[in-house]
């Protein structure tokens, strides 16, 4: 764990019904400037981590410290350090759009006139500005993530806290988002994001921990995690619509059937085999097209984690 | 109080205020219509107005309208940020949640006022007779106001489903409107229930304003005392169960 930490947890575990641990032995630290992602399937305790840092929620055991002040003792500074954008909806049904982010920003200790022109710079950059005076109540849910979202940017806190930011939100404003978190980061926040979007999270975050069953399973850099899967390249199949899944050969690593895709993992040495698997399923009719390329994020993920909608050999924990 | 917490109550109220402009002057109109309706409408159960049953019925409208909006309105607009999970939003903020109370406590409030006014002015004007406003009544206004508010922050707080608290508050409207000594003295109540209410606020609410509005004899002291006793318990409740952590 780094020393400047402005963040770390220690040894966080929670329950809600006795015996059912949420958080199981959480660790994580994060620092000034740093952009780090909590990944990990629904259900995996990550909100309810998210819950306690913020003073929702209060640990069974562990420590939670901010700046090196005790949170879970103090969590009146945990309000005052963290801005946060929570998994549900803000409520600003009776705010345009305008009025919800100046005023989150002037609770958050803003003076008017910078809360004003900081607010109206994001609005410009996320293009909102047709909703700028629109009701909360009357806006679609993606721009109404988005309004949240300026709400915990306006005036950032030492840590900012994002659940899921870009979910329901278009490509071009989701790539407008990445670009406001990294500006977040450059001006000394510590960002921490909560996400299921992976091949998003890969490329904006710094370092990242992927949680499953309450428990850290791994964590590092998109690329240290990446390269701890080997010299592996992934081989992806799409299955021709209700064909059953082939036999996998031995070659194929780590088989995940999800829907109509098949992802693997395939060594350098058994590519021109793997490459003849595939031709030959695909003349047999059985798939309707396939891919082989560098291992991704996406496939390292679904290595550490079950996946409940397929058949995934679940990874070794580090 | 610091200037910080005055400065993030100000706030708050401006966030609970327009928030809820949009259906303010509809909830207006529906007090001033239950002012109207309490003077009007309840005098036909009466086949003739005594001055003394006018004045119960002037000091007991605004009574109800108060009480009603502390334990119905205030519960059912906690139970329904409960279930959209407002709360996780607002109790992240950099506001001590008891600032966010009183801000929404006192937009409770103004929005329960001009009913109450217009309660008391139609009920003398109706009936002939002359108020005998004393200053205390405006002690008396806060006292059952906030009390039947925090009286249902509590309610509304400590129940483990949010839709338990929208059940709770119909039966409680019920109790109130027909069961209650507001519109007529606890001497017409059977001996049991004249009895529950010798412990519960509501009848010291309706004295209070019995008390301070119009010249009936009441225990003011008594009265002050027990409404008093049950708004430090709303308070202390409510602080204790906003600061719960999951």
């Amino acid at each position: 764990m780094q020393q400047d930490a402005v963040l770390r947890a220690e040894n966080l575990c929670k329950s809600y019904v006795k015996g059912v641990l949420v958080n199981d032995h959480v660790s994580l630290s994060l620092s000034r400037g740093e952009i780090f992602g909590l990944l990990g399937p629904n259900g995996a305790g990550k909100t309810t981590f998210v819950k306690q840092v913020i003073g929702l929620a209060k640990p069974d055991s562990g420590r939670i410290a901010i700046d090196g002040v005790d949170v879970v003792a103090n969590p009146g500074y945990a309000r005052q350090s963290c801005s946060f954008q929570a998994q549900v909806q803000a409520p600003i049904s009776g705010l345009s759009t305008l009025e919800a982010i100046e005023l989150a920003g002037q609770i958050r200790g803003g003076r008017y006139r910078e809360v004003h022109e900081r607010a109206m710079g994001l609005i410009d950059r996320l293009e909102l500005g047709e909703w700028r005076k629109t009701m909360g109540a009357t806006i679609s849910g993606g721009v109404r993530r988005l309004v949240a979202f300026c709400m915990a940017a306006v005036v950032p806190g030492r840590v900012v806290i994002l659940d899921e930011p870009t979910n329901d939100v278009d490509p071009l404003r989701r790539r407008a988002i990445w670009q406001e978190v990294q500006g977040l980061a450059r001006d000394g926040s510590a960002v921490l994001l909560v996400t299921h979007n992976i091949l998003e999270a890969e490329r904006v975050v710094d370092r990242l921990a992927i949680v499953d069953s309450g428990r850290v399973i791994s964590t590092g850099t998109p690329a240290s995690l990446k390269e701890s899967a080997g010299d592996a390249m992934r081989l992806e199949l799409t299955l021709e619509p209700n064909a059953a899944a082939p036999g996998f050969p031995d070659f194929l690593r780590h088989p995940v059937v999800i829907n109509r895709r098949i992802l693997g993992e395939v060594s350098l040495s058994h590519v021109s085999a793997a490459i003849a698997w595939a031709r030959a399923l695909k003349e047999g009719g059985a798939i309707e097209e396939f891919l082989l390329g560098p291992a991704t994020m996406e496939d390292f993920y679904i290595r550490m984690v079950r996946n409940p909608n397929g058949t995934g050999v679940k990874g070794k924990s580090q | 109080m610091t200037a910080r917490h005055l400065r993030s109550y100000w706030l708050m109220l401006k966030w609970v205020f327009l928030s809820n402009r949009t259906w303010l002057s509809l909830n207006i109109a529906v007090q001033v219509m239950i002012a109207v309706g309490f003077i009007y409408g309840i005098s036909f159960f009466y086949p003739s107005i005594t001055p003394e049953t006018a004045k119960y019925l002037t000091a007991g409208a605004p009574t109800i309208i108060l009480i009603t909006v502390g334990l119905v309105m205030a519960p059912q607009m906690v139970a329904s940020m409960r279930t959209e999970g407002t709360f996780d939003y607002v109790w992240s903020l950099p506001v001590p949640r008891m600032v966010y109370i009183a801000a929404d406590a006192t937009n409770l409030f103004g929005t329960t006022l001009p009913g109450a006014i217009l309660a008391v002015v139609l009920g003398a004007s109706y009936f002939h007779f002359n108020l005998s406003l004393s200053p205390l009544a405006i002690p008396a206004v806060i006292m059952i106001s906030l009390g039947s508010t925090f009286m249902g922050y509590s309610m509304a707080f400590a129940v483990p489903k949010p839709m338990l608290a929208q059940v709770l508050t119909q039966i409680i409207i019920f109790a109130v409107m027909l069961f209650s000594p507001i519109m007529y003295p606890a001497e017409q109540l059977p001996g049991w229930l004249r009895a529950v209410h010798q412990v519960l606020p509501v009848q010291y609410m309706a004295d209070l304003l019995r008390g301070t509005l119009t010249d009936l004899e009441v225990n003011l002291g008594l009265a002050f005392g027990v409404v008093g006793a049950w708004f430090a318990a709303g308070f202390a409740c409510t602080w204790l169960l906003v600061h719960r952590r999951q």
